[in-house]
């Protein structure tokens, strides 16, 4: 990332205009072609600076307001194999392997699954769960979210914040 | 919810599309294609699910890790119910928190942080913990070993 490429994620971070050409508006306060705006926009992407490029929804807004963690204790050895699986449903927006706390914790594989019903959530668990093979998992529903917000801005010199 | 029903159908479908933005120099006219409708109705939908604060952003969304965040973690804590919003109220307040929800289990409080380096993030996290008054054996600190999917788009068609 260049001094360039970080005066846009600053200008377009929180937000584009609305408008028929958002990109314009900073590529004229940059004094640049709006083209190279796209071209860096792209690079960054490419890169997985830029994760996704889009809207954000209010879920629970649209009626998605089941939201379940779902934690899985799987051998060590079927990690790869049941991630790979599950990763490639839709409704499923994370999956993680995460370290366990030994004789308390043996959960290893952490999804987050959504749905507009906890019944289609639930029904859809006991069919992954069928289909690895892994009983051992816990389905825990969200009853109230108190944050969310992105974790990664730029700052002027080009570091992460908070 | 009370704005459910008053989606219709060409609005779930743009909300449905629009997670994905071509970058492009016309990129709305590229979704209006794909809907079949005008550019200037796609400007008019989405601003009206801005004003209706169904959209809470249009822009991009940036990989902690790759702006230098280089350390996270997921914590379950458990907080007496009388305490839940007290300690919501103190983790909220924390920038370096990026989700934070209660759920339905003896661990039923769960949050991630993401920090420059390790060091930053267990200050954080010892902040919290001593703040909230929880003591380290209701904690669960839960490391990321490794990701397999990071896909935030939801289905709504």
């Amino acid at each position: 990332m260049d001094s360039v490429d970080i005066e846009i994620l600053l200008a377009l971070q929180d937000g584009i205009p609305l408008v028929r050409e958002p990109f314009a508006p900073i590529a004229k306060h940059l004094g640049i072609n709006p083209d190279e705006v796209i071209e860096r926009l792209q690079r960054l992407q490419e890169q997985n600076v830029i994760r996704k490029f889009g809207i954000f929804i209010w879920k629970r807004k649209v009626g998605i307001i089941a939201n379940a963690m779902v934690v899985w204790a799987v051998p060590s050895n079927r990690i790869r194999e049941v991630a790979e699986f599950i990763s490639r449903f839709k409704n499923v927006t994370h999956c993680y392997e995460r370290r366990t706390v030994p004789n308390k914790w043996e959960y290893n594989l952490y999804t987050v699954i959504h749905g507009f019903k906890r019944k289609t959530v639930r029904e859809f668990v006991e069919m992954v769960s069928k289909e690895v093979g892994v009983v051992d998992y816990l389905i825990l529903f969200s009853v109230k979210e108190f944050v969310r917000r992105s974790s990664g801005r730029v700052r002027p010199e080009g570091t992460g914040t908070p | 919810m009370k704005t459910t029903g008053r989606l219709d159908i060409i609005d779930r479908r743009l909300l449905e599309k629009a997670q994905v933005v071509p970058l492009t120099l016309r990129p709305w006219a590229s979704i209006a294609n794909e809907l079949e409708i005008t550019e200037e109705e796609v400007l008019e939908r989405l601003s009206k699910l801005c004003q209706r604060g169904i959209i809470r952003k249009v822009g991009p969304a940036l990989s902690p890790e790759r702006v230098g965040l280089r350390a996270s973690t997921l914590i379950a804590m458990k907080v007496p119910e009388s305490r839940i919003r007290k300690v919501a109220k103190l983790v909220s307040k924390c920038p370096e928190v990026s989700h934070c929800h209660q759920r339905e289990h003896e661990y039923n409080f769960w949050f991630t942080v993401a920090a420059h380096d390790v060091v930053g993030l267990e200050k954080i996290l010892e902040n919290i913990r001593h703040g909230c008054d929880i003591a380290e054996n209701d904690v669960l600190d839960l490391r990321p070993t490794k990701i397999f999917k990071i896909d935030v788009r939801f289905q709504l068609v």
